[in-house]
Formats: structure tokens, C-alpha cells, sequence
């Protein structure tokens, strides 16, 4: 199906009809003390006065968090004699559309999904968000300067796994459309009426900016180099915030507590950092990553080879995010680098000019 | 009185870095190298005198270095920093936190031309103020007269309209502490924030958890900052944090007399001492 | 908001009370049979140097309407110096509440001694009329998680 970029928004107006529609926009803050407004690109719920911008680069938060709420509330419960209980909290969903979203995200709730259902354990909590959602993603136009997605095994032209796939068309103001499931079947017959004419049109492709040099059994190799002198070098720079994994779509760790209020609360689980000190601290105090060597150490293991061997997939899939907004700078593409060229038994590790530039050879 | 180019500049850090690490008293000199990207650099731990040569000095140099005099507190060798006037603030303020031991640090000043960094221009310390071997020859203090004025404009708003601002900006903050990690002021060997199983700070990052924690370390650290401004160029989600802080400072300074974080050693914080005759608004 | 019209509603306040001077003279207006509003709770500090300004966040977060610090006159502490910290501390705190969009008179602080009970009692009346005449505190208010009230205070939360 062909919709002409004119008729997009009417094409958001029909589908928010029937379910809600989060679409990549432009949140806007008026600062009139700096007399100024500060521009935030973001998944936001579909109004007729949203700037929506679905080319250009891609959002700075994903969207994990419609599938996977920073804080959602799991049970509440009374302790007052015969008045107590404990009730789950399922989310009351409706459906929604998340329309927009790019192969790199596409990708990362493909891996949440393996982990919220896969292994005999289904989270019912996030099961229910899923079953509601329905997925429309849109192949990349533009590029940033820090998507090396290409390099990590997406294609960032395509979307496997989503409900709707979207392209832009060659020199035309319009985009492609075709379902990949059942559910974006019954998306697309919503927007029938808006169908365009369909002849020898050819969707653009587009390359990741950034290409790395990655060894394909890079996972196997780190699993060998635990205690590789790498790590000290590439983690000394790190201020040991929680930025990479807060803006990551796959990070997935959350932490569970409970807000009481006299003898009524409720249990809550929350995101949470293996950058953060008390993430791994034990009950007694003693921390098995005492340093932001240990964690970003996980953090990197994680995305590169413990996720490899668990679901046989890397969990980094090179939307750039932590590249961007690191406040260090550090980069886990150029670590890929390094740790693809480093001999894994080296008992020493100096950077040399060409790896500390990240520069093509 | 030549100043010094930036090549020039680079130059010196490295033969400085390489003496310093010569000498055997340093176990490493942190500064800044490249990255892939041209117009970025990171902070960097050379270690070696091969390593050394991977420091730079250009308009992206932006990273405090200062606090990473923090990652060990109990060192066997001292650990040399490469300073520009904000981060020779930023090692006052943990001397005199007592957080840090002058013994313990080898400082390289280098007299700094402003970054790509709009706190820079903001800048009225370019100069080191505290080093042990200075590169570039001391460039003169500068007034930035509109220090406050951003503030004075905000409190012309009303309540309502402060408020509300406030609470978007908290709305958006993804409480990844990283303007804490930044931050010079905020040297405590365990922040509140990790302690939660006291309960002064929920794990949640929604608006109620960022207000607490957004208003608890602006108090926190509001007579102590130095404004470096790296608060505000952490934050990932661009949160006006030293709009907090320096309205402590402005206060400070209309209701006790003139001050400026970070200047030496030896300054009182504001909170951390009071005079007999000082306002008292209250009855 | 339409609760602010409601007459029946009475305001919570938080009272820290130094437990050298002002809690003394609470207890002294209690002894006189003195009639103050009941909906002051007291919380008796050791000096009020020991209020955290995260203690007056975290009553804002828990309901309280207004909070006030009570402590001995400057000169008087019992640890010689404490209020003289109170003192700058608060003053600073009030207005960086303030500058936040909480007005200055849901957080005041007070000096008041062991023998002034009326005082105590005069005090606590005028700061619960004035914030009564305020209406209920909605700002830097916790949601309790729960859905519901998270996204009335979201919503509404930005004015009163």
C-alpha cells in the first residue's frame, strides 16, 4: 500500500481512532526565563497539534518504555486484619500502535521479548503491553553519525517481526507500506481509503553511517578475556552513571520495592543500572562490582557475549544511543573494535594511536 | 608574552605528562584523547610514556578531570591531572571537602582558551588557581556580568509557571545520576541517593523521586558549586540543573556578602559557618 | 482546584520543634490550657539545626500542607551555635522553595523560647489560618503509585 506523506496525518487520525497511537515527535518546553525552547524528539501519545517527524535521526529515548514502564506498579495490598488483601495490579490496556519505530528498536523488543517469555517464565505484566501493541516500523532515510546497526547484523531497511513495514519511496514524497503479520493486515484496512497509486515504485535504501570492524565470534572471544587488561583502559574514562543503560532499548534490569503508606501499600518495580553501585550489592553490604571496572565490564559482556550464549543473539544492536548521550564519551563500538583486534591472552594492554582515534586503518 | 597555540599547547602537555610519569611518583596522568569523532574527546588515563603521546588540547576537550581523582581516595603514587581553571576549582573543592589530599595529586595546569562548551563563555577563572607546574601564561580574570540574569528572569514568573516548568523538567529527568557523577560538590563517599534502603530516596524515576532528588541535591551541593556547568552538560536529557544551584548562589550572595565556589583551599561554604549579625528574616 | 472551596478542609502542618526551647514552650502553652489548631503535629528535634531540608521535602511529599521549624533565638542554642545554621539553612531553603513555586508561607521558621507559650500558640495559629487560606499543598505531592491519582496529580498538579 502507498500512502502519500500528505495523507499522513490523516492516516495517524484514522488509526487513533481505535487505539491509542505513540508517534515519534517533537516534545517542546518553553523556557521564558532563557526565552528559549528546548526540543525533545520522543515517542509521544498522537495529537492533531504534534510536530511528528518520522525520518531524520532517530528518538534519544527508544521506545521500550510503552512495552516496559520506568515504574509499573505490580500489586498493592492492606495489612489491617480482616480487611487485608493483596491485589494485582495487570495493566488495564487498550490498544495501541506504535507507529513509527526504527529496525534497531524493532529488533530490541524482539529481544525482550525473548527474555519477558521465553525460558519457561512468562511476565505477565509485560505479555499483556505486548499483546495490545501493534507495530509500524519505517526503515531508516537518514542515519546518525553513531548508528553502526549494519555492523551488529540489522539491516536498517527492514523490520522482522513487525506488525507493518514502512519505507520511504525513491523520489517521492510518499511511503510503502505492507503488512507483515495479521494484525497489521487489519491495520492496513483501516487506511484503505487513503491508498495511493502503486506502479513501478522502488523504497529507498539506506546504509549505516558508521561501520565497525566486528569478528563474528566476537561473543566467544570476550568470553575468554574476563580478565583481560582491556577492561581497566576502556572503563577508566566512565563516571559510572546510569545514562548508557537508561537509554539503551534492550537494557531490561529492573528492581523491585515497595511504598507503604500505614498499613497500605504496594509493590513496584522501577529500571535499574548495573552502572549503580547498590545493584549488585548483597544483603550484608559486600559488593561483588565494587568498581565501574566490574560494571561496565557486565554491561558490555552483556550486550556482547552473556546474551549470545543465553539466547544466541547480541544484545547490542547499534542504534547509537549510548554513543550519544555518554557524558564520557565512551563508545561501545570502538570497544567492539578494539576487543575484536586485541590478542586475547596479551597480559598488557596499551592503546595505541590508531585504536584510541578509532580511526579506519 | 606569546600565548601559546594550541599545538604548541599539546606539545607541552605531553612532555609535562611524560616527566610527571618519569619522575616515578605518578602512576598515571589523566587528561584528554581522541575518539572517532572529530569534534570529541574523553578523559584519559596515560599511563605510559607511549600513552602520553595520545593526550590532546583542542576545543573539545570539555570533561572535568578532577573527579576522577575520586575512583581511588587511598592511592600509593600520586595521580596527575591536566587542569583547566574549572577543574583547578574542582580540586579545591575536594580539598576542602577533605576528600582528596594535596600530597596525593600532581597537578598540571594549563591556562585555557574556553571550549566548545557554552558554560565557557560563562567563565571568569580561566587560569589555574591551584597547580605545580602551569602551561601558558596566566591569562587575566574576567567578569561575566549576567552570572544571574537568567535567574532574575526566572523569578519574575509566577509560582504556578515555575512550578510547572520545574515539573516538566523533572518529568523528562531519567534519574541516571549522572550530574551527580559529574559533579565536583558532590564528593560524598556514599551519596544519600545509593542508600535507599533508608528511604530518603525512592528508586523510582518518576516526577515526585526527580523533585526530591533534583531540590536534595540542589541544596546539597548549592554553596559549594563551582559552576563548571557539568551538571547541565551530562545531563542526557538536558535538565537546566545549575538553574538550581546558582539561584543558591545568587542568594548567598545577596544575604551573605560575595562568593564564589572553589577559590581556594581554605573558604568556608556558606552553610558550613554563619556570622552573629546575619539576616534574620525570621522573628 | 474545586477542594480549595471546600470549608470543611483542614490543613496539615508539621511542626519540628527544638526540644530545648520551642518544645518547652509548647508544653507550657499545654500546661496553660492555651487553645491552639489541632492540626499541628509536633515533632520534637533535638536542636533545629537537625532538620534536614530533606525532611521538609519528604513532608511535602507525604501531605503536609505547610511546614514549620521551630527553634531557641539566636544566642540562646543549647549547642551553643546550632540555630545560627538553621538559621542561614532555612533561609536559603525558603527562598530556593520558593523560587521552585511553593509559596514562602507553607515553610517558615520561627525562634521561639521556652517561656514564650503564647507565642508558640499565637505562632501556630496565624501560620495554620494563613495556610488555610492557601488551600491543600499540591505541589512536590507523592502519588502513591497509584495509577489513577499519579495522572490526577500529573494533570492537576500544577496549580494551588
Amino acid at each position: 500500500m502507498i500512502i502519500s506523506k500528505l495523507n499522513l496525518n490523516k492516516a495517524l487520525q484514522i488509526l487513533n481512532e481505535s487505539a491509542q497511537v505513540f508517534v515519534p515527535a517533537f516534545e517542546v518546553i518553553e523556557d521564558r526565563a532563557a526565552k528559549k525552547s528546548i526540543r525533545e524528539k520522543k515517542f509521544l501519545p498522537y495529537r492533531e497539534d504534534l510536530e511528528v517527524e518520522l525520518e531524520g535521526p532517530n528518538t534519544v529515548k527508544p521506545p521500550k518504555d510503552i512495552l516496559f514502564p520506568n515504574v509499573e506498579k505490580l500489586y498493592q495490598y492492606k495489612a489491617a486484619g480482616e480487611d487485608s488483601y493483596i491485589r494485582e495490579t495487570l495493566p488495564e490496556e487498550t490498544p495501541k500502535i506504535l507507529f513509527g519505530i526504527r529496525p534497531c528498536d524493532m529488533r530490541s523488543i524482539k529481544s525482550m521479548d525473548k527474555v519477558f517469555f521465553t525460558k519457561n517464565y512468562v511476565d505477565s505484566y509485560y505479555a499483556r503491553r505486548r499483546e495490545y501493541v501493534t507495530i509500524v516500523a519505517i526503515g531508516c532515510t537518514e542515519t546518525d553519525r553513531t548508528c553502526f546497526c549494519d555492523s551488529m547484523g540489522i539491516d536498517p531497511n527492514t523490520a522482522p517481526g513487525a506488525d507493518v513495514m514502512m519505507n520511504r519511496i525513491e523520489g517521492e514524497e510518499a511511503y510503502l507500506l505492507h503488512a507483515q503479520t495479521e494484525k497489521g493486515e487489519a491495520l492496513l484496512k483501516n487506511l484503505e481509503s487513503l491508498e495511493g497509486p502503486s506502479e513501478n515504485v522502488k523504497a529507498i535504501r539506506t546504509d549505516c553511517t558508521l561501520k565497525i570492524r566486528k569478528i563474528p565470534d566476537l561473543d566467544r572471544k570476550l568470553a575468554e578475556m574476563f580478565e583481560h587488561p582491556i577492561w581497566d583502559k576502556v572503563t577508566k574514562g566512565c563516571i559510572g552513571c546510569g545514562t548508557c543503560t537508561f537509554v539503551c532499548p534492550t537494557c531490561y534490569c529492573f528492581d523491585i520495592d515497595n511504598e507503604n503508606y500505614g498499613t497500605e501499600g504496594c509493590k513496584y518495580r522501577c529500571w535499574d543500572s548495573c552502572m549503580f553501585s547498590d545493584y549488585t550489592r548483597m544483603a550484608g553490604g559486600a559488593n561483588p562490582r565494587p568498581t565501574k571496572k566490574e560494571r561496565l565490564r557486565n554491561r558490555y559482556m552483556h550486550k556482547l557475549s552473556y546474551f549470545n550464549e543465553r539466547y544466541g543473539e547480541t544484545l547490542c544492536v547499534g542504534c547509537g544511543r549510548c554513543i550519544a548521550n555518554c557524558p564520557s564519551h565512551l563508545d561501545i563500538s570502538e570497544f567492539i573494535e578494539k576487543s575484536s583486534a586485541v590478542d586475547p591472552k596479551a597480559e598488557v594492554y596499551t592503546e595505541s594511536i590508531r585504536a584510541a582515534q578509532g580511526k579506519e586503518a | 608574552m606569546t600565548e601559546l597555540t594550541q599545538a604548541r599547547t599539546e606539545e607541552r602537555i605531553r612532555e609535562e605528562a611524560k616527566k610527571a610519569l618519569a619522575s616515578g611518583e605518578v602512576r598515571a596522568v589523566v587528561g584528554w584523547c581522541a575518539t572517532r569523532f572529530d569534534d570529541r574527546t574523553r578523559p584519559f588515563f596515560a599511563e605510559t610514556a607511549e600513552e602520553c603521546d595520545l593526550l590532546v588540547w583542542n576545543p573539545y576537550c570539555i570533561n572535568g578531570t578532577a573527579k576522577f581523582a575520586l575512583d581511588d581516595r587511598y592511592p600509593d603514587q600520586k595521580l596527575a591531572l591536566i587542569l583547566r581553571g574549572c577543574d583547578s576549582r574542582a580540586v579545591n573543592r575536594m580539598l576542602r571537602d577533605k576528600q582528596l589530599k594535596r600530597e596525593n595529586l600532581y597537578l598540571i595546569g594549563v591556562v585555557c582558551d574556553g571550549k566548545e562548551n557554552p558554560i565557557c563563555e560563562e567563565c571568569q577563572h580561566k587560569t589555574p588557581l591551584v597547580y605545580d607546574v602551569l602551561i601558558g601564561e596566566p591569562a587575566k580574570e574576567q567578569i561575566y556580568p549576567e552570572r544571574f540574569r537568567k535567574i532574575e528572569e526566572f523569578e519574575k514568573l509566577s509560582p504556578d509557571e515555575r512550578y510547572a516548568y520545574w515539573a516538566a523538567q523533572y518529568d523528562k529527568c531519567i534519574h541516571c545520576y549522572a550530574c551527580r557523577n559529574a559533579c565536583p560538590a558532590c564528593n560524598c563517599i556514599e551519596c544519600y541517593a545509593d542508600q535507599y534502603r533508608v528511604g530518603w530516596q525512592g528508586k523510582a524515576a518518576d516526577r515526585e523521586q526527580n523533585q526530591i532528588y533534583g531540590l536534595t541535591r540542589a541544596f546539597h551541593v548549592g554553596d559549594r558549586c563551582i559552576e563548571c556547568g557539568e551538571c547541565e552538560r551530562v545531563c542526557p536529557m538536558h535538565l537546566p540543573i545549575m538553574r538550581q544551584t546558582r539561584k543558591m548562589l545568587k542568594d548567598i550572595n545577596e544575604l551573605f556578602g560575595s562568593y564564589e565556589g572553589g577559590l581556594s583551599e581554605e573558604e568556608t561554604p556558606a552553610l558550613g559557618g554563619f556570622r552573629l549579625d546575619d539576616p534574620d528574616e525570621f522573628m | 482546584m474545586s477542594i480549595k472551596k471546600d470549608a470543611a478542609w483542614e490543613p496539615r502542618i508539621l511542626a519540628f520543634c527544638c526540644n530545648w526551647c520551642t518544645y518547652t514552650g509548647a508544653d507550657l502553652a499545654g500546661l496553660n490550657r492555651m487553645k491552639y489548631p489541632e492540626n499541628v503535629r509536633v515533632i520534637r528535634v533535638p536542636c533545629s539545626s537537625k532538620v534536614n531540608p530533606q525532611f521538609i521535602l519528604r513532608a511535602f511529599q507525604k501531605g503536609a500542607d505547610g511546614v514549620l521549624v521551630c527553634g531557641c533565638h539566636p544566642g540562646d542554642c543549647h549547642y551553643s551555635t546550632g540555630n545560627y545554621y538553621t538559621r542561614r539553612r532555612f533561609l536559603l531553603m525558603q527562598r530556593l522553595l520558593q523560587y521552585n513555586g511553593i509559596d514562602p508561607k507553607r515553610f517558615q521558621a520561627r525562634w521561639i523560647s521556652g517561656s514564650e507559650a503564647a507565642k508558640f500558640r499565637d505562632t501556630v495559629t496565624e501560620v495554620s489560618a494563613q495556610i488555610k487560606a492557601l488551600g491543600p499543598n499540591t505541589k512536590f505531592v507523592g502519588a502513591h503509585y497509584d495509577n489513577a491519582a499519579y495522572q490526577a496529580a500529573k494533570e492537576g498538579g500544577e496549580n494551588g
